[in-house]
């Protein structure tokens, strides 16, 4: 088994962020922190990219609105034509009322597929559950891990760099 | 809070920490600890929903006839039902999308039950317009999916709008609700100690861990789903009064039903919301997670929607006498001493007077008096819907043809039916999932200092 990285316990949120700083300031760079609820100062701590997602529900939005715009219009104009007294086939105000919930729904479905697929869920194993202490049973503590593949990982050394940040427990992790 | 006046109640009571508020909340659903009276109620919301099965069997042998609807009026209380309980659904959302992006910190002990009473509510008003039909098997000629018949849709028909609103609505619904639901089930995947909890909760954490990262994305597109479910809401109700609207049957042709509509859905919706949250917060003594606070400020929304109902109500009365149309005219004088005429100053007393009370401090915080006020909004409500559906078909455009729907009991046990099925399904989310957010209470308690 060869090992994953160290996991730091931080029993508040103000320590982790705080060690999140330090452990950047000191040039690591592959480092993931844990948290039982968001915290939108690590976006900036950690560097984490503004994320696309956004565009990808557009997308999906339109993709849903336009498929279904034109499932209908092929259904009115091609496939079926029916004429009634004359009015036009492609009557397009009550078509736009379907087309809307689609993208609505087009919309919800990129967006919570995508964030599964941007964030590699559902992965049920991943190294860190290894960590005895990593459990949010009780609430959860916070955590920071710092992984072996970063240059700047030397076992001793950041080790006790993560305690004098003031972690609780620092456990080495296996993957 | 800032921006809370010193007398009005907290948003989080008293001091927490994380493993107690985890603790507290996990435990409903893990240790199985309810209340001695869960199952009592569970039993009896049990009968109904055998209930709902076999007037839905009778509805399906002997056909619609059975609960009392006939020329002229053959829309009756499959349709009130249907309008009374997608209103009940749009609370929910409200609270959970709206009040998200208003960035409304007291949304937060309360959105889940909110969004799964908006489930279960949308699964009951998913069920009568297909029992409507008469023909309940036939409910997927409104799919366009291609069949031996050939056939599409009538596109241009409110039906099959209605169809597709209600069918994005569940669905954005329950993705909306799940997504939110992912960091607790993390936590009861931790606290699990038994092998089948630890699977079942495991299984539909998808393995979230909190990563930074993720929680970035996370944030991101909940909102963005939240931003989704705000014009659905609006446009699902809107949709559902263009069933009403497309018809030119007096009382049915107005211009004003889509806000009035929007508006009578969250009047009823946050009277279910107190009708639940009241029990709730009493029976698993979580005064201090949901507040006063939290039912005071839905006590004011009831009261703000009421008011816009009100006005529907009154702008309904002046068109129809402003129309000049004299069918319109006689079909709203009929109304008020009509046959029907008991039930509609019933719905009138209610919706508008009782709602009166609200105004006071003193009854928004009078847990048991809010309570009744909350019953007596719902079954206005409902009585609103059916005085619309049947009032206008029985005083139509041929006075030689007037008629009633008469309410036999197949009306009552469908109704009741599925008033018990509703309830039974959210004793059994209160047992199996976290009622209350965990994560967002943590954040909350974190954010107001109330940490100890």
């Amino acid at each position: 088994m060869s090992l994953y990285g160290l996991m730091a316990v931080f029993a508040d949120p103000e320590a982790l962020v705080e060690a999140a700083r330090g452990m950047r300031q000191r040039g690591y760079r592959r480092i993931d922190a844990f948290s039982p609820f968001p915290m939108k100062e690590l976006d900036g701590i950690l560097e984490i990219p503004k994320t696309r997602l956004p565009w990808v529900v557009l997308a999906g939005g339109i993709a849903g609105a336009a498929l279904v715009y034109a499932l209908i219009w092929y259904s009115v104009e091609v496939d079926y034509p029916i004429n009634v007294g004359g009015r036009p086939l492609h009557s397009w105000p009550p078509f736009v009322v379907i087309a809307f919930e689609a993208g609505i729904l087009g919309a919800a479905f990129a967006g919570f597929l995508g964030v599964l697929a941007a964030n590699g869920l559902p992965r049920y194993y991943h190294p860190v559950f290894n960590a005895e202490s990593f459990s949010y049973a009780r609430g959860g503590k916070f955590y920071l891990l710092i992984e072996a593949a970063d240059p700047r990982y030397r076992k001793g050394v950041t080790r006790g760099q993560l305690t004098r940040l003031g972690a609780e427990t620092v456990e080495e992790i296996k993957a | 809070m800032a921006d809370t006046s010193a007398n009005s109640p907290v948003v989080l009571r008293g001091r927490h920490d994380f493993p107690e508020i985890s603790g507290r909340i996990g435990s409903i659903v893990l240790n199985g600890r309810l209340p001695r009276h869960f199952w009592t109620a569970f039993f009896l919301c049990f009968l109904l929903v055998l209930l709902l099965l076999y007037s839905i069997t009778y509805l399906i042998a002997v056909g619609v006839g059975a609960y009392g609807i006939n020329m002229p009026v053959v829309w009756g209380t499959m349709i009130s039902n249907f309008v009374w309980w997608i209103g009940i659904g749009h609370a929910g959302t409200l609270i959970s999308a709206v009040l998200l992006l208003l960035r409304q910190p007291w949304r937060a002990s309360i959105n889940r039950f909110a969004e799964a009473m908006t489930l279960f509510a949308v699964a009951m008003a998913g069920l009568f317009p297909i029992l409507h039909l008469g023909r309940p098997w036939f409910f997927y000629w409104l799919l366009p999916l291609p069949n031996v018949h050939m056939h599409w849709p009538q596109w241009r028909s409110p039906l099959v709008w209605d169809f597709a609103a209600i069918a994005t609505y569940a669905t954005v619904s329950l993705l909306f609700w799940y997504m939110g639901l992912l960091p607790d089930l993390a936590v009861l995947r931790d606290r699990a100690r038994s092998r089948p909890a630890q699977l079942f909760y495991g299984i539909l954490a998808l393995g979230w861990r909190g990563s930074a990262h993720h929680w970035a994305r996370y944030q991101v597109v909940y909102f963005l789903l939240a931003a989704l479910a705000t014009p659905l809401v609006v446009s699902v109700h809107s949709i559902v009064s263009l069933d009403f609207t497309f018809a030119i049957t007096p009382g049915y042709h107005s211009t004003i039903f889509p806000p009035y509509f929007v508006a009578g859905a969250l009047l009823s919706g946050f009277a279910m919301v107190l009708t639940i949250a009241i029990p709730l917060r009493w029976a698993f003594s979580v005064e201090d997670l949901i507040t006063l606070r939290h039912m005071d400020n839905a006590a004011k929304l009831m009261i703000a929607a009421g008011m816009v109902v009100a006005y529907g109500y009154v702008s309904e009365a002046f068109f129809a006498w402003y129309s000049g149309e004299p069918y319109e005219r006689a079909m709203m004088v009929q109304r008020a001493i009509g046959p029907y005429a008991p039930m509609f100053w019933t719905m009138l007393s209610l919706n508008c007077g009782v709602l009166q009370l609200l105004w006071f401090t003193r009854v928004r915080r009078n847990m048991p008096l809010l309570f009744a006020i909350a019953i007596a909004i719902n079954v206005g409500m409902w009585i609103e819907r059916y005085i619309i559906v049947v009032t206008g078909p029985s005083r139509d455009y041929l006075p030689s043809a007037w008629g009633q729907q008469s309410l036999t009991w197949l009306d009552f046990g469908i109704l009741f039916g599925s008033v018990g099925t509703f309830f039974a399904l959210v004793f059994l989310f209160i047992r199996i999932l976290p009622a209350i957010t965990i994560f967002e209470v943590e954040e909350l308690a974190e954010e107001e200092g109330k940490l100890k």
